[in-house]
């Protein structure tokens, strides 16, 4: 039997989150720049005013970089399930393989198709096609998202599955139940609309930069007020999702719940504080220097007075009589794969559902072999695996507390940002302009805490009480691993600069031609922060 | 003739829409909320867009 180093398994867990993490900060822009840019023509299509068109053009050349250097960041990720996570696509490739062939096959080849004739179609389409191929790259690339969120959603709650003992591995069982999975649903639309969110701060803060100036006003107007509203109701809507998969978690993933709120023991209902500030210790299993604020938590995540959320100390207790039945299961499997007996099948069976514990297990059995546990030591290996369950309670904590309070931020912003441009009166709030600028690439990082909390929340499992994680990697070397990583690294923060560099070049630039105030300098204004007048 | 063809155009689109809303809705209501909250994202925003050309012409050298 090969031995798993645990030093090659958390290089690839390193790797990819790394890889993830690149990926992440280009993903959002793509999924809501797409819509905004649908919106602005549609504006465009029903009024028939240049600057609309000029609009959709210019946010199109943004989304146009964004798009080129993302592109290329997703495309080594789905190698990586192959390369580094060999074991976890052998026993979950049936599953996992069918929507990731389907976003490569439809949704992407659909984006990549369309997006050639959104920028190159201006001149050789009518209006009305050229709008509908900006909706399709809209759709296309949100559908590429799907697919992918659902098989996300499949590795945090699988649904459409079974374990085969025959093959050994996770047997594709219903594509309905796949695609409805509720975590897919919810995921998909939390992820898409906090896209939303990332692409309005994005177009309201360079349109804020454009009043700051007094460039490009009536442009840096009609971006403004149509990203405002664009932020503020996506940003309610990612709140709205973001409760429903917290009571996703509270049904299907007890652990990363708990951990989520720094839940040791199980709550009190219905005066459990809901925890705003604490040292979550991993270590000692405690927190330190919390501040809560009282009957907050039950209602929150159990949408009720009366329900208890069990805390990590019972889910480690829970947890035992798992692991020993999962012991069970590995052995009986083991057996049947030599004796292929129907005995040997039955008590497989019998204890199935917890196969996954007994894996976990495998880490403290000696020579990483349950089977090979002595039966007055069964007992030690269940208490060492205890602990194991659960995920790092300090990151998971604190990713969905920056999560959550950034949303606020996102929703104040939003909100003021709205109101006072439908009452006209932006151009004296320039410490409002300010902040809207230096708040663009918060939406982003909201995003990479949702995808740690989502992600370092599921741990220890890559399918989620089914695999562990330790036992999904392939059996690299180490220098292959490190050598891979600082290639990745590299390249990767080339196309960060790259980004970075063009972003900041076309965003100054600004828009090619002004329509509505051709070469007229803009009425010298007075601002409130400011006094003095503000030159075009 | 095209009329014909454009009504019965659009009552397949108005079918096949009733389908999906009924499917959808039924089996993933957050996929169907997607659709409908989207669409409405897209058309609040262009409204404030075309309710601000209308406030720029009341008043064309107004704040902004
Ligand atoms: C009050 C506000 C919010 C709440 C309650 C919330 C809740 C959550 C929860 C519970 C998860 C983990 C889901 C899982 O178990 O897989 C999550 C993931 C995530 N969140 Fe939020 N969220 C909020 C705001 C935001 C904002 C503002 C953004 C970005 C603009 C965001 C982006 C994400 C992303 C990208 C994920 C990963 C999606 C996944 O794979 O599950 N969230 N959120």
């Amino acid at each position: 039997m090969e031995f798993i180093n645990p030093d090659v398994v958390d290089l690839s867990r390193f790797q990819f989150a790394l890889t993830a993490l690149y990926h992440f900060m280009f993903v959002p822009l793509t999924l809501g720049l797409t819509f905004m840019l649908a919106a602005m023509e549609t504006v465009y299509v029903v009024t028939g005013r240049q600057i609309y068109k000029d609009m959709a053009q210019f946010w199109g050349k943004l989304f146009g970089i964004n798009f080129a250097i993302g592109v290329a960041t997703g495309i080594t990720m789905e190698f990586e399930f192959g390369t580094n996570w060999s074991m976890y696509s052998h026993f979950f490739g049936d599953m996992f393989g069918t929507p990731l062939a389907i976003e490569g096959l439809m949704a992407f080849f659909m984006e990549s198709t369309f997006v050639g004739l959104m920028f190159f179609g201006w001149d050789r389409l009518s209006r009305q096609a050229h709008l509908a191929v900006t909706y399709l790259v809209a759709l296309g690339s949100n559908l590429s998202a799907l697919w992918i969120l659902i098989a996300n959603a499949g590795m945090n709650m699988p649904e459409g599955a079974h374990f085969d003992p025959e093959t050994m591995r996770m047997q594709f069982e219903s594509f309905v139940d796949l695609v409805f999975n509720p975590d897919a649903q919810a995921k998909f639309v939390h992820t898409s609309v906090a896209g939303y969110v990332s692409a309005a701060m994005f177009v309201m803060g360079i349109s804020a930069f454009y009043l700051l100036r007094g460039q490009h006003r009536q442009f840096a107007a009609r971006s403004f007020r149509m990203a405002a509203l664009f932020g503020i109701i996506s940003t309610v809507a990612v709140i709205t999702l973001g409760d429903v998969l917290g009571r996703l978690d509270y049904e299907k993933q007890p652990t990363k719940i708990a951990a989520i709120e720094g839940l040791w023991h199980t709550s009190n209902p219905p005066f459990e504080p809901w925890i705003v500030a604490a040292l979550p210790d991993d270590a000692k299993q405690e927190n330190h220097y919390e501040i809560g604020v009282p009957l907050v938590l039950t209602p929150l995540i159990t949408h009720t007075f009366d329900q208890p959320i069990t805390g990590m100390h019972e889910l480690e207790d829970q947890a035992g009589p798992r692991i020993r039945s999962g012991i069970d299961a590995v052995a009986a499997l083991r057996r049947y794969g030599v004796t292929h007996s129907g005995t040997d099948l039955a008590q497989f069976s019998a204890h199935e559902q917890d196969m996954g514990y007994g894996l976990l297990a495998t880490r403290h059995a000696p020579g990483q072999d349950v089977t090979a546990i002595p039966a007055d030591q069964v007992d030690d290996v269940v208490r060492a695996t205890q602990p194991d369950i659960l995920p790092n309670v300090f990151v998971t904590f604190w990713s969905f507390r920056l999560m959550v309070f950034l949303s606020l931020w996102f929703f104040a912003l939003f909100a003021i940002s709205a109101y006072l441009s439908l009452k006209r009166r932006l151009e004296r709030s320039r410490l409002l302009l300010k902040l809207c600028m230096w708040s663009i690439p918060l939406p982003i990082l909201a995003t990479e805490f949702g995808w740690i909390t989502a992600e370092a929340g599921r741990q220890p499992w890559t399918v989620f009480g089914w695999l562990p994680t330790f036992l999904s990697a392939s059996s690299h070397g180490m220098s292959y691993m490190v050598f891979s990583l600082i290639g990745f690294v590299l390249l990767y923060s080339v196309f960060i600069a790259a980004e970075l560099y063009l972003m900041f070049k076309f965003a100054r630039l600004g828009p090619d031609h002004d329509s509505m105030e051709p070469h007229a300098p803009a009425a010298p204004m007075v601002s409130a922060f400011d006094m003095r007048p503000m030159a075009s | 003739m095209t009329k014909l063809l454009r009504l019965a155009g659009l009552a397949v689109v108005l079918v096949v829409s009733l389908l999906f809303a009924v499917f959808v809705g039924d089996q993933g209501p957050w996929y169907f909320a997607w659709v409908i909250g989207t669409v409405m994202i897209i058309l609040i925003s262009g409204a404030g867009a075309i309710m601000l050309d209308a406030q720029s012409s009341l008043s064309p050298d107004g704040e902004i």
